[in-house]
């Protein structure tokens, strides 16, 4: 049942896994906590980066479950087992893309417009928003946390099969 | 004026307008050829997706 590319991270309080068939680069995590989820870093969830309370509020909202986490008094005696692997190998959100230069436009799917690269973005009222190199834009109209993806697509089912040459 | 960034412009009301240096992959995996400026939608609406036909006019988009 386990994908081997699963991870899990703990503080000794607390374990978070990754599942990164499931991730659609919301890039909630990152957003909301650097300091924890980094995708430039290997491994790249540091679970010394914030306080258990900070980091279990960010993985809430992440919208498809890649990531969850666990009192580490309820994890299986398998959970428990993987807890001492050392995390090698792994993968983060942004070595599921290929980082490249020029900047990288990339259009999920039924989601959003994924971005890597060096690039700066104005909001709609002219203001500069917060610098980064991985983000993601809502495309279907829909988020609550304009003008990011926050996952919403897949509760209104947004399609985009009605492309020009973007099929 | 080499190392220019792309910048993305979040129009009230409307698309993202990218100007710059970019490489754009449709859903499909696939790069499609498209010169700068690029206004991708964001409404919802567009029958040309990824990129902006004026639907959001239509469907009176707001954020």
């Amino acid at each position: 049942m386990s994908d081997p590319r699963n991870r899990q991270y703990t503080n000794g309080d607390i374990t978070v896994f990754w599942i990164p068939s499931k991730c659609i680069h919301a890039t909630t995590c990152f957003r909301d906590l650097i300091e924890v989820f980094n995708p430039g870093r290997r491994p790249w969830v540091n679970m010394e980066g914030a306080p258990t309370r900070r980091i279990t509020e960010v993985v809430n909202k992440c919208p498809t479950q890649a990531l969850i986490w666990k009192n580490n008094q309820d994890l299986t005696e398998e959970e428990q087992k993987a807890q001492r692997h050392v995390s090698s190998g792994e993968e983060t959100p942004r070595s599921l893309s290929k980082p490249e230069d020029p900047t990288s436009i990339r259009i999920m799917r039924d989601g959003p417009i994924v971005v890597e690269g060096k690039f700066t973005i104005i909001g709609s009222d002219d203001q500069e928003l917060r610098p980064t190199t991985m983000t993601s834009f809502c495309r279907c109209g829909s988020s609550l946390n304009m003008p990011y993806c926050d996952g919403t697509h897949r509760k209104i089912n947004f399609t985009d099969q009605s492309n020009g040459n973007g099929e | 004026m080499e190392n220019k960034l792309t910048l993305f412009k979040v129009i009230a009301g409307g698309p993202l307008k990218v100007t710059g240096p970019f490489r754009i992959k449709g859903r499909d995996g696939k790069i499609i050829e498209k010169e700068e400026p690029v206004l991708l939608c964001r409404c919802g609406h567009s029958s040309n997706k990824p990129f902006c036909d004026g639907s959001h006019k239509r469907n009176a988009f707001s954020e």
